[in-house]
């Protein structure tokens, strides 16, 4: 292999893709569509809970009502007066949302209340509602047994728990877990993103030069090996790239977030705003403050990220070089997608459970790896042996890939005509 | 004349799977001579010269290129233009130009001086930041010859140059080998139109069904095979030709025909025959064509063409 060479395909490649317009666009107007979708997140949880359902509120007791309206006003009405009827009527004609009927039976002998109501709201308007009929009964029924304030404080404790992470040299740290588990699920998409995408790249690369009947002039000059690490290199200088870019552009708007949340909100901000800022800051805080990663969690992200490339765009290449055009590839891309998307799936499972044995499993399978085991560095402790081990079978792995296109690829390149089945591969890698 | 052997190929064979493409084929290309490989599609010409061009591997026998044995360095004597030919549609030209004399081994600066040259010689200097896909069939033609020969090698492999070629980029194909020949470069081309070589090539190799048939000095061939057809121009019913014996008739018109002469027929007779029959503006007795030495050494039957994709 001549290195030269190899440097000249890898500036080819990456030079002519860097300055396309696909690779600008999508280098800049990915980050806008971040901040928008970060944008719009935040207004999700400003502004859901405007819409208002009405619940008609037959109350027989003349007890509940009352705190119930004390509750939340806007949502039940006090319709003692009218009849079980015209209840029906009213939500029939759109005018309620439902109605219940409390009778002394629902207080005294816990009989299930009956909601009727139109199915508008959703379950969180049913959970809803069913936290603050509990809630009402709860008091009420307190009340009637006539138990001592101090009884009535204790049943109003709501104990707190809260989360500190003890590490292994003995510090105690701040508990980011609901971070770190969308930390993780990110890394685990963007490189599952990545392997298509940049796989993609690759083997419409191949095909391309195929097509373009540019490959036997090439070939006189470079072996098909040099060529295909040369593309393949070049390629992933153009993912580090864009994925630098990406991240650089992150961490500005992580640090304009607060900044930015807030002059968001203090034009008008009222005092219900206010307070759904505060709840939601609560819930998630790094929305507002986005705690530092560890740098291990960058570099591991580095190193999967560039392996899980380099072992799925070798395959794509020998796809790619037994194709004769895009459409052609659907048939042999198949065995490749398989894994890609049960590793998507692995992700998904490890997000709750990334301990657990399919996690383990699936973070040192190679094919998988890239994907489920950065998102469980993210997540959770792993132990070094288990990163070791995964990283070491994705090297031995890629090593076996990558032989076997450049196999394929050698005789693919030159095959015109008629796209090759996966007979024809076997025959290829038995000739080269 | 220098006998310096430039291209030698020794007992070469190669086998796809079942289908044995070249089968112990030997030839020597002489430095400073325009050698032709001539024979049917499917004959083995792709396949000798990709492994001359070490783009496939040599199954047997041996390929040397001034006496060495064909590698990585062997390619970069080589200026090489396939009969798939193409080029990155979406690189500039000059960029493009760059690109392929840096992968044969020239540095940036001469490949520039190169690259000058050869675009200014075709009247495209301008053409330097057009990318491809904007240039004619014709220009992006033009363009393809530059990048076969813009590293100033030695060896010059053509597969089917003139096919698909227009006329003028045809004749300026013409003229640039004439050209390189006559600056003592060496060039090998192939054809499945014997015509072509007829006007060109110096020596030849005939190919049929993978092996070489005939192969040495063209001039030589042809007299070999002696005076022994007869060129027909004539005026009136030509039918009385469909009724000679004894000859095969290989190029016919309304007023021509080629007429082989087999089996020792009199070509006297036949213009006896020929005066009784048609008013008769031209009868000559020359040496065969390349296409009629082909049919003749290989035999009408043995002749297998496969179609081209």
């Amino acid at each position: 292999m001549s290195w030269r060479q190899i440097y000249l395909v890898l500036k080819r490649e990456y030079i002519t893709r860097v300055k396309s317009k696909g690779f600008l666009a999508a280098t800049f107007l990915v980050p806008l569509g971040i901040i928008l979708l970060y944008g719009v997140f935040i207004a999700i949880f400003l502004w859901d809970s405007e819409v208002t359902y009405e619940i008609g509120v037959k109350d027989e007791t003349s007890q509940i009502v009352a705190s119930l309206q004390e509750t939340s006003p806007q949502r039940y009405l006090d319709m003692t007066e009218l009849e079980v009827d015209s209840l029906r009527t009213l939500v029939q004609t759109g005018e309620l949302t439902g109605y219940v009927v409390i009778t002394e039976e629902n207080l005294t002998e816990n009989r299930p209340l009956e909601l009727i109501y139109s199915g508008g709201g959703g379950l969180a308007l049913l959970s809803s509602i069913r936290t603050d009929m509990r809630e009402v009964f709860r008091q009420e029924q307190l009340k009637r047994a006539e138990v001592t304030e101090e009884v009535q404080q204790i049943f109003e404790t709501r104990i707190g728990v809260e989360s500190r992470r003890l590490t292994e040299d003995g510090k105690e740290t701040e508990d980011d877990s609901a971070f770190l588990s969308i930390l993780g699920v990110a890394m685990g998409i963007i490189i599952f993103g990545a392997i298509f995408g940049y796989g993609g790249y690759i083997m419409r690369g191949v095909i391309e030069e195929k097509t373009n009947r540019i490959i036997e002039v090439i070939t006189s000059s470079v072996k098909p090996i040099e060529l295909l690490t040369g593309k393949m290199m070049g390629v992933g200088a153009l993912a580090i790239t864009q994925i630098g870019i990406w991240l650089l552009t992150l961490s500005l708007i992580a640090m304009a977030a607060a900044p930015i949340a807030t002059l968001f909100m203090s034009g008008e901000s009222t005092a219900e705003q206010m307070a759904a800022m505060e709840a939601a800051e609560e819930e998630l805080p790094f929305i507002f403050s986005i705690p530092s990663i560890e740098t291990s969690v960058i570099v591991y992200f580095v190193i999967f990220f560039i392996l899980g490339y380099l072992l799925y765009s070798s395959l794509f290449a020998a796809i790619g070089s037994a194709a004769d055009s895009e459409t052609d590839t659907q048939q042999l891309i198949l065995p490749v997608m398989v894994p890609i998307f049960i590793a998507y799936g692995i992700l998904l499972h490890a997000m709750n459970t990334p301990d657990s044995m399919l996690s383990v499993i699936g973070s040192l399978v190679p094919f998988f790896a890239p994907i489920v085991m950065i998102s469980r560095i993210a997540m959770t402790e792993v132990p070094f042996w288990e990163i070791g081990l995964s990283i070491f079978l994705m090297i031995i792995t890629f090593a076996g890939t990558m032989w076997l296109s450049a196999k394929i690829y050698k005789v693919g390149i030159l095959s015109y005509g008629s796209s090759a089945g996966y007979k024809d591969l076997f025959k290829w890698i038995k000739q080269g | 004349m220098n006998k310096k052997t430039t291209i030698e190929v020794q007992n070469l064979s190669k086998t796809f799977g079942q289908t044995k493409a070249v089968q112990n084929v030997s030839f020597k290309v002489e430095k400073g001579r325009i050698f032709g490989l001539l024979g049917p599609n499917g004959a083995g010409k792709t396949t000798t010269i990709r492994m001359i061009n070490y783009i496939i591997t040599i199954d047997e026998g041996t390929i040397l290129i001034n006496d060495q044995p064909v590698s990585p360095k062997t390619q970069k004597l080589i200026g090489y233009m396939p009969e798939e030919r193409g080029l990155y549609k979406k690189m500039k030209v000059g960029e493009q130009l760059m690109y392929l004399a840096q992968l044969k081994g020239l540095n940036a600066k001469d490949a520039e001086t190169n690259i000058r040259y050869w675009l200014n010689r075709f009247k495209a200097a301008d053409w330097h930041l057009k990318s491809v896909g904007e240039l004619s069939k014709g220009m992006s033609q033009k363009i393809q010859f530059i990048a076969t020969i813009v590293h100033d090698p030695d060896i010059y492999i053509f597969d089917e140059p003139f096919s698909g070629l227009d006329p003028i980029n045809s004749e300026l194909l013409k003229e640039i080998i004439i050209e390189l020949r006559d600056k003592g470069k060496t060039i090998l081309f192939s054809t499945h139109r014997m015509e072509q070589v007829e006007q060109m090539c110096d020596d030849i190799c005939l190919f049929n069904n993978g092996k070489v048939v005939l192969t040495g000095n063209l001039r030589k061939i042809k007299k070999d095979f002696g005076k022994n057809t007869i060129l027909l121009e004539y005026d009136g019913d030509g039918s009385f030709i469909d009724d000679l014996d004894d000859v095969r008739i290989n190029n016919r018109s309304t007023n021509f025909a080629e007429i082989r002469l087999l089996n020792d027929q009199d070509p006297q007779a036949i213009l006896k025959t020929a005066i009784e029959h048609a008013k008769i503006h031209k009868f000559e007795l020359v040496e065969p064509s390349l296409n009629e030495i082909f049919i003749s050494t290989v035999g009408e039957d043995n002749i297998k063409t496969e179609e081209a994709a």
